[in-house]
């Protein structure tokens, strides 16, 4: 039933990760908090490239943070040797507005380039979308035909794909489109709508990486006695070949030792990517517990 | 003006006039912006609130709940809800649904997942690897719609599951998961750019809106016929609450108003061939479906209404079927009513709250000067 990721494998497993930890005063903190963020974190709209808004929320989440050049958020801990470096991926598969039309809907762009799973661009055909425009998030919705105008859909048509797709955000012309704030260039992904079920499943697109992300935060937020020095790192545009973390890696590094946060999803790549709250927990303490050398 | 007079020269003229208005992007008359306020709040309550077919009951009280405090209803054996108007003949009736699309669990599975069967027409790929809701006696009950793990070189997925995080039948019996509950996703009423709006279940919602935005406005003292206001169970599959509705009036309904969707090709993805209402300039007289077609001097006679109350009126034909429809067999005439929707029976229904607001215009105006 459990779809387990190459990312997942490389840190092991959350239910592995809560046996590593033990129970301290930190370890409880982080333990509160992760779940809570992890909800929190994934209604971020965050495209690669785009992730300002997700960065600015951690900035002031997260005190002596700081935003390095590359738009990573930066948070060090300790002194002194040896130098280690805790990562989790801020950034998410999306699109950009490719193009404005006449009659005021939008044309999108695959960000970064290639679907990350095969029905990718099918999961926006009708559903709701957010453009993150210049004043702000516009909310829209991609066109799909009415059922009842339908002449014929074969059961064998192709996958719907970026090309087919028109953002409506009820603007009638360009220029009520451009009013809005919304360009070219325009950020665009999925409308987040974090969705619990289960015994404390988390669904929401790259559920996995925002539960990392929140299990990081947490562990920092229980204030961990580093060993050595520590930088904790929630980086930018992963999705191009790990751009940010590379550069946390030239601009704060070398480093004795790295870990990326990472969680086993179910349904990866989906709208749906399922993760546990529990597991997220039990990374949390794992990651405060690797922080304070143990 | 009633059902049984054929229009003369000059409502033929009118509907000329209408016509050609609402090719021009004039502004309507229900554009204020506390029509457009109460248009929003009455159809949010209902979009927001969940009935897939024959399970309307949410629906039925959220409707009941929005109607003035006078509105005596009633509600009969199949689901429908009645209010009744106004004495003597000719009797008229407006009809709107109060279900949505949707599943219903037909089966729990060995693995604690829920095998569905679909409850009225629409793309299945369109629920696939989206958030599920389960609607049991005791709440809603949280899942996915699970994605496909095969055939992804097409669009259609395979039947559809629903998980609810269990791994076993007896788990997922245990959370009040049974066979024959519906099942949804979660859905929100959200605003676009200017007065637009989009949200699920807009068909029929919109229906149930204007027709109570009617009721509220409406000048009980001005009409001169009985008229029943109808909420209808069961449409997408089959009007079987109108036809219920239809069977126990028998003949005495002179003229009947289905007030439901007109589906428009205004959209980029639909072939420009008919249907072409845009969003935004009024309510439509859906004067050719699938289900019926209303005599032209009725259209006409509409038009006139329309005209004379300063409603903007489009005209078109759309496809689907109507509630109306089931009342012809009896000798009614069915003029149905609409207002324009993208993306029919899609999670992403976008429509123009003036076109609600003008619908609700036009229902007033035909129960009290037709």
């Amino acid at each position: 039933m459990w779809r387990w990721t190459r990312a997942a494998r490389r840190w092991g497993g959350g239910a592995a990760l809560g046996a590593l930890a033990a129970i301290r005063p930190a370890g409880l903190a982080a333990q509160t908090a992760a779940a809570e963020l992890a909800v929190r974190f994934a209604g971020w709209t965050a495209v690669a490239g785009f992730e300002q808004a997700a960065t600015d929320s951690l900035l002031a989440l997260l005190p002596g943070s700081a935003r390095d050049r590359a738009g990573n958020v930066v948070v060090t801990l300790g002194r002194g040797a040896p130098r280690r470096l805790a990562s989790c991926a801020v950034d998410e598969p999306g699109y950009v507005v490719g193009a404005v039309t006449d009659d005021g809907y939008l044309r999108l762009r695959r960000v970064p380039g290639a679907a990350p799973a095969p029905l990718f661009d099918q999961a926006l055909e009708g559903q709701r979308v957010t453009l993150v425009g210049d004043a702000g998030p516009v909310p829209g919705v991609v066109a799909v035909r009415s059922v009842h105008l339908a002449r014929f859909r074969a059961a064998a048509e192709a996958p719907f794909t970026v090309d087919d797709a028109f953002v409506d955000v009820g603007a009638a012309s360009r220029a009520e489109a451009e009013r809005l704030g919304l360009r070219v260039l325009t950020p665009v992904a999925l409308a987040k709508r974090p969705h619990r079920y289960g015994d404390g499943l988390l669904a929401a697109p790259v559920a996995g990486a925002r539960a990392a992300c929140a299990a990081l935060a947490a562990a920092l937020l229980a204030r961990p006695q580093p060993r050595g020095t520590v930088v904790a790192a929630f980086t930018v545009q992963s999705r191009y070949a790990n751009t940010g973390l590379r550069a946390v890696e030239a601009l704060a590094g070398p480093f004795a030792e790295e870990r990326q946060a990472a969680l086993a999803v179910r349904y990866g790549g989906t709208p749906v990517e399922t993760v546990s709250l529990a597991a997220a927990d039990s990374l949390a303490r794992a990651l405060a517990a690797w922080i304070e050398g143990r | 003006m009633t059902g049984g007079r054929r229009p003369d020269g000059r409502g033929r003229r009118a509907l000329a006039a209408v016509l050609l208005a609402a090719c021009a992007p004039a502004p309507l008359r229900a554009q204020d912006d506390a029509r457009i306020a109460e248009a929003q709040q009455v159809l949010a309550a209902l979009v927001e609130t969940y009935g897939v077919s024959g399970d309307e009951g949410p629906v039925r009280q959220a409707v009941q709940r929005l109607l003035p405090g006078w509105a005596r209803t009633e509600t009969d054996t199949a689901g429908n809800l009645w209010l009744r108007v106004g004495r003597g003949d000719p009797l008229v009736v407006f009809v709107a649904h109060l279900d949505e699309i949707g599943f219903t669990v037909d089966s729990i599975l060995d693995d604690g997942s829920l095998h569905l069967r679909p409850r009225g027409g629409f793309f299945p790929s369109l629920f696939e690897a989206q958030p599920a809701l389960v609607h049991a006696p005791g709440g809603d009950i949280p899942g996915v719609f699970l994605p496909r793990d095969t055939g992804v070189a097409r669009r259609a997925p395979p039947p559809l599951r629903v998980s609810v995080g269990t791994a076993s039948r007896a788990a997922t019996a245990a959370l009040g998961v049974r066979p024959g509950q519906t099942v949804t996703m979660p859905k929100r009423f959200v605003r676009l750019a200017g007065a637009r709006a989009t949200g699920r279940s807009f068909d029929d919602r919109v229906g149930c809106a204007a027709q109570v935005l009617a009721v509220r406005h409406l000048d009980r003292a001005a009409l001169r016929h009985a008229v029943v206001f109808l909420w209808s169970v069961r449409e997408e599959i089959g009007l079987e609450g109108a036809a219920a509705a239809a069977a126990a009036l028998g003949t005495a309904v002179a003229r009947v108003h289905a007030v439901d969707t007109f589906v428009s090709a205004d959209s980029p993805l639909e072939l420009p061939t008919f249907a072409l209402a845009p969003l935004g300039r009024g309510a439509v007289a859906r004067a050719l479906d699938n289900s019926s077609v209303t005599p032209p001097p009725y259209v006409d006679s509409l038009a006139a209404v329309a005209r004379a109350r300063g409603v903007a009126l489009q005209v078109g034909a759309t496809n689907g079927g109507n509630d109306g429809s089931a009342f012809t067999r009896y000798g009614a005439v069915d003029v149905p009513l609409g207002w324009p929707l993208r993306y029919s029976h899609s999670p992403a229904e976008v429509v123009d709250l003036r076109d609600v607001a003008s619908l609700a215009d036009l229902i007033r105006a035909v129960a009290e000067s037709w």
